[in-house]
């Protein structure tokens, strides 16, 4: 059985069909890509499974439950937490602070949590910027903040979405390690939405590609790379 | 982290000088002034309250007066009409504001920033009519005046605290306590779990949900915290001033003067506004007691200041300039300064984030 199941989604805004009765399902301890060009609807997607949108149709299930029955803050509850493409940090709590709040669906008393959530800068080398205010940092930094309170609610299910975004080159080969190696620790399953072909390439183990908001193919990242609609509907760029 | 300990320090060490000063302070001064700092203390304890709802929560209230009015009406009646002993009125009138506060806090939810500014001057409208209508001993006012005896302490209360005639030390005494409990709390909240949510729903209420947290639960529940306090301030206003008034122009300026406190103190801070209520209380005496005082025998000035409409207007002046000069509050400036001297550089200590702009 996948762990996450999304089936026939359809999400449209007035005219526009963001999402055309999507359906694609991920393994447990895949890192699946979900790729596309802009206004594909990716972050749609993301946002139906955290419950910010409602579809007008479909289904999405998650290790058996029922996704779409939770209002949003019980979403990370049964066991999915995700990242935002425009950062959605807290400014005015500390980096330390932001991770404790990743946490806040734990039981757990306010000492363990803080000691967690240092453990969890430690592990992304944040630890010097722990009584920081989280803003006004390198775009880097703040993006794996997000991820530190991600990951602070101790998700089987990781959403990234486009966390190489704004990042250098050196930046994104660190990333794309960082990624695989806390799939690895912390028994993840990632989704990962990302323009940065590279990165997808080399760390998914399965592509999912959308335009206009309809999936147009699915496989291996070798297999993608050379599908010729693939190629078509990022306009003839080759996707290296 | 040697300076943050200092800083600690330092803060302790002022805590402790101000309170010292706090519970001297009846008997250095007269009944006048110890029932100033009284009222300066109650419109601090509404202005923490509001502070939680706004400055930490982003939700913009110019009505809480409703509150204040509803705790005043609530333990005055009580008192006139059922001839209790104050003390217990604080335990109905703590809950009931509460109590509303979450049946107003629901609603809120539908709304935001300006819009919910205005439902919020709504129930400021609102409260004075429905006191009038359905509140009878009032006579068709909306005052319920009392007598000393009616609010005199009780039997246990050692005669220090209350001399014949100062009754006006018990009434402080009992406000001061207040403060000093709902401040304790607020310091307890903001730090808890509970607080961050609090500004976390603030700052970003989408990546607040998706950590977890049930932001309509923390808006409703901050709504009714801030309305508890309100009340209990409104409470303590007719042990400190023997009356319990909710016309129109009472129940709407008391609203803004808590929002005045809270920004001028120092938005989500957690003493700002009872730095606030104090500049509040005693800002506008100075200005029409003392201020014409110092203008001496210069004439004209003494024409423009004996002119009602002086004091508020020479107000609202300082109040702008307030602003500008310190627009993170008192508090806020305070502490950039303090940050300075101790560091050499302010660059991790933003001003706080203005709700008031989200
Ligand atoms: N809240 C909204 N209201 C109206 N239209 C929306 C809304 N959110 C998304 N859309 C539209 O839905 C479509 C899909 O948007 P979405 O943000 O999911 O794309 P995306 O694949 O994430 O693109 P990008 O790579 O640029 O982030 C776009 O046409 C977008 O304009
Ligand atoms: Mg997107």
């Amino acid at each position: 059985m996948p762990l996450l199941d999304v089936e026939d989604i359809r999400v449209e805004f007035g005219g526009i069909v963001a999402l055309a009765d999507l359906s694609f399902s991920i393994d447990e301890g895949q890192i699946c890509a979900l790729i596309g060009p802009n206004g594909a609807g990716k972050t749609t997607l993301f946002n139906c499974v955290s419950r910010v949108y409602e579809p007008s149709s479909g289904q999405i299930t998650f290790d058996g439950k029922d996704v779409l029955a939770l209002p949003p803050h019980r979403v990370v509850r049964i066991g999915i937490a995700r990242t935002f493409q425009n950062l959605a940090l807290f400014p005015a709590l500390t980096v330390l602070e932001n991770v404790m709040v990743g946490a806040h669906a734990q039981h757990e008393s306010s000492a363990v949590r803080r000691r967690d959530a240092r453990q969890l800068l430690e592990r992304l080398s944040l630890s010097d910027l722990a009584e920081r205010r989280a803003v006004g940092l390198p775009y880097g930094t703040l993006k794996r903040i997000e991820i530190a309170r991600a990951l602070a609610a101790r998700p089987r299910l990781l959403m990234l979405d486009e966390p190489a975004a704004g990042l250098t080159h050196s930046e994104v080969d660190e990333l794309g390690e960082m990624i695989r190696s806390v799939r690895d620790e912390f028994a993840l399953t990632v989704l990962l939405v990302e323009h940065h072909m590279a990165m997808v390439m080399a760390i998914s183990d399965k592509v999912v590609v959308l335009d206009f908001g309809s999936k147009i193919a699915e496989g291996l990242p070798a297999d993608i790379r050379d599908n010729p609609k693939v190629i078509e509907a990022y306009l003839g760029t080759p996707v290296s | 982290m040697r300076s943050r300990r200092q800083l600690q320090v330092l803060a302790l060490a002022t805590a402790v000088v101000v309170l010292a000063f706090l519970i001297v302070l009846p008997h250095q001064y007269g009944s006048t002034n110890t029932t100033r700092w009284a009222q300066a203390l109650y419109i601090g304890v509404a202005a923490m309250g509001l502070n939680l709802l706004t400055g930490y929560n982003g939700q913009v209230s110019i009505g809480h007066g409703a509150f204040f009015g509803l705790g005043a009406y609530t333990s005055a009646l009580l008192v006139n009409q059922h001839g209790w002993q104050f003390l217990p009125t604080l335990l109905v009138a703590g809950p009931l504001c509460f109590l509303v506060g979450v049946a107003v806090g629901f609603p809120a939810l539908r709304v935001k920033g300006l819009y919910l500014a205005l439902v919020t001057l709504g129930l400021a409208v609102l409260f004075p009519d429905l006191t009038k209508h359905y509140v009878h001993v009032t006579g068709g006012t909306n005052l319920v005046a009392m007598t000393g005896s009616e609010l005199a302490p009780p039997a246990w209360v050692p005669t220090s605290v209350s001399a014949i005639g100062r009754d006006d030390q018990w009434a402080y005494y009992v406000t001061l306590a207040i403060a000093i409990g709902l401040f304790l709390a607020a310091m307890f909240i903001i730090r808890s779990r509970f607080g961050r949510a609090l500004i976390a729903v603030r700052d970003h209420e989408a990546a607040a949900a998706t950590v977890g947290i049930n932001t309509s639960f923390v808006k409703v529940s901050a709504f009714a915290i801030s309305a508890l306090y309100a009340g209990l301030a409104g409470s303590c206003s007719v042990l400190v001033d023997h009356l319990a008034n909710a016309d129109k122009v009472q129940t709407f300026q008391i609203s803004i003067e808590f929002l005045v406190a809270v920004v001028i103190g120092g938005t989500a801070t957690v003493v700002g506004p009872l730095v606030g209520g104090w500049l509040v209380v005693f800002l506008q005496h100075w200005i029409s007691d003392s201020l014409p005082k110092h203008v001496g025998s210069i004439s004209v000035l003494k024409r423009t200041l004996a002119n009602p409409a002086a004091s508020p207007a020479i107000f609202g002046i300082i109040l702008i300039l307030f602003v500008f000069v310190l627009p993170d509050g008192l508090v806020g400036g305070v502490r950039r300064l303090v940050s300075r001297i101790g560091r050499g550089d302010v660059n991790d200590i933003q001003p706080s984030t203005t709700p008031l702009t989200t």
